[in-house]
């Protein structure tokens, strides 16, 4: 049953804020510019936020021929969370800034100012390890995690953030092209 | 200040501080159990053993050794590691807690996440996640654990994410055992995961390769005579195959509280938004009979028997899983309460029927 408009003790309908002509005329507004910022926002503005595709940073190319990436087939979900795992490692300034202080103008912004790619491999085949300074065990995303904090002097994402998940599966690709086992221990030579 | 605000304002303080307090305890709790030994189940301590899971510096499996007349050594495990290890193993093998009489401590209360009364992870992962023949063989099609983890992260075409092993857990939790989601970061997840990562070292698996033992081997339509997927030739099959296990309606059996064999339709059985389930992919339980199923027997259903009991089984009524809403829900437990009695009445009252002895007589 639909409630009839509230009346005031004289029986004159009050006016809801929907009835009133005023009010209908700015919502109507509203709803209009929340479509216009849709529209643009997919269609106009160039954010990469709105888009499935990945930015090829210098250097890609040659890191999926070396890494031999096109195993996971040319393109495709995994092969672009990789490709932004990559952005987010050599780039991080840029492609994680809701993370890190680091600027380009910083000595060392990135991830790769400290790791290379067979780091990051070896550190995911042997994470979920006790890691005794800290008394307890470590996932390879919550040391993700503590770098964002840590070293890349920012703030922690979330574990389901592509910022953390998209480094664990480049480890995990370049982990298939080393062909490392879970705890493979990186020799010296 | 008035005084009605200065109580709201203790009010708030004394919960806050209650459920700090709470939460403290149940933390201290918590890192008491991971602490404490662990009681392995028969299965796990002969899997563990036969893998020499121990602390160390390094890791070096026999089973390797055995398969390949070679020595890996990998990065040993810490104490810690090890009781990790161990209680994902016990989660596996015995997820409700049966062989425990502390499920809140050695199962990490797991029964708070699944509705069904009989289902293990092992059920479908069977061998406890790591299924091998007599020789050492791990089998095809026999969902390995250690496998899993070497090719989680992948685009998976049911959810259209790139599914972590840790998202997948929680996909069982929800549809293979008609329960509730755990946090991504609770240890039952994550002893699972330290589980199933040390199979994947204890047998030298490589990250990102595939393995005949992965996943199921599914049976497409077209991998059949096609004869179509037929309910009464699938009754047929399953009253020879899988009713002396599986019981009657395939509820299940048990005897003095010990489970003989799980449900696989009715309310402790998985939902309908598994994968299990026939009509939301019709070539994954075909495929699992086939490979795992009977018992000792397995490999010898034809492809067209394996589709027609999985059909048979996903026509009986079973639990709605999320997508379906409540009102399917409602209809899936009308069915599940009234089809029991139901049937066997119908049951009954055939065996009454003139020369209903004589025909048995003659079967």
């Amino acid at each position: 049953m639909i409630p009839s408009a509230p009346q005031d003790d004289k029986g004159v309908r009050k006016q809801t804020p929907w009835t009133s002509p005023s009010a209908r005329r700015k919502s109507l507004i509203l709803i209009f510019l929340l479509v216009v910022f849709v529209l643009w926002a997919h269609m106009a503005s160039g954010f990469r936020v709105f888009r499935s595709e990945v930015a090829s940073e210098p250097g890609w190319q040659a890191f999926r021929a070396e890494h031999q990436i096109d195993y996971y087939g040319e393109d495709g979900q995994f092969v672009r969370a990789v490709q932004n795992g990559y952005n987010l490692v050599s780039y991080t300034y840029k492609y994680a800034p809701r993370f890190t202080r680091k600027t380009a103008g910083d000595a060392v912004n990135s991830c790769a100012g400290c790791h290379t790619p067979k780091d990051l491999a070896y550190g995911f085949v042997n994470s979920d390890r006790f890691n005794a300074k800290l008394g307890r065990r470590i996932s390879f995303e919550e040391q993700v995690q503590r770098c964002y904090a840590g070293a890349m002097d920012g703030y922690v994402p979330t574990i389901y953030d592509p910022a953390v998940r998209d480094i664990r599966l480049l480890a995990r690709a370049v982990a298939h092209h080393l062909q490392l086992t879970e705890g493979a221990i990186r020799s010296t030579n | 200040m008035p005084v009605g605000k200065i109580a709201k304002t203790v009010m708030f303080l004394l919960g806050a501080g209650g459920f700090y307090l709470l939460a403290t305890h149940k933390h201290t709790q918590r890192e008491e159990t991971r602490q404490a030994a662990v009681s392995l189940t028969p299965a796990c301590a002969e899997k563990l053993r036969r893998y020499a899971l121990d602390a160390g510096e390094h890791y070096r499996s026999p089973y390797v050794v055995q398969q390949t007349g070679t020595s890996v050594t990998l990065a040993g495990y810490s104490n810690e590691d090890v009781r990790a290890v161990q209680r994902g193993c016990n989660i596996v093998d015995d997820t409700q807690g049966r062989r425990t009489t502390e499920v809140s401590r050695d199962r990490w209360n797991t029964t708070r996440f699944i509705r069904s009364k009989h289902l293990a992870c092992t059920h479908c992962h069977q061998g406890v996640g790591d299924k091998q023949d007599a020789n050492g063989n791990r089998l095809k099609g026999s969902l390995h654990l250690g496998t899993s983890w070497g090719m989680a992260d992948m685009y998976d075409r049911f959810t259209g994410l790139l599914l972590s092993f840790e998202l997948r857990q929680m996909q069982c939790y929800i549809n293979s055992s008609n329960g509730y989601k755990p946090n991504i970061a609770d240890d039952v997840i994550r002893d699972v995961t330290s589980y199933s990562r040390f199979l994947s070292a204890a047998l030298n698996l490589k990250i990102g390769n595939h393995y005949d033992e992965q996943g199921v081997d599914e049976i497409a339509a077209s991998a059949t005579d096609k004869q179509g997927d037929d309910y009464v030739r699938g009754e047929a099959l399953y009253n020879q195959k899988c009713i002396s296990c599986h019981g009657v309606q395939a509820a299940g059996r048990e005897l003095n509280g010990q489970l003989l064999a799980p449900a696989i339709a009715g309310p402790n059985a998985w939902n309908m938004q598994s994968r299990n389930y026939f009509y939301y992919v019709s070539t994954i339980l075909p495929g699992f009979i086939c490979r795992n199923m009977p018992l000792g027997e397995e490999n010898t259903l034809t492809n067209q028997e394996c589709r027609d009991m999985a059909f048979y089984i996903s026509n009986l009524p079973r639990p709605a899983g999320d997508r379906q809403g409540p009102l399917a829900a409602l209809k899936q437990q009308a069915l599940m309460t009234g089809m029991p009695p139901l049937l066997r009445l119908m049951e009954s009252r055939r065996s009454e029927l003139p020369g209903a002895r004589e025909a048995e007589r003659s079967q």
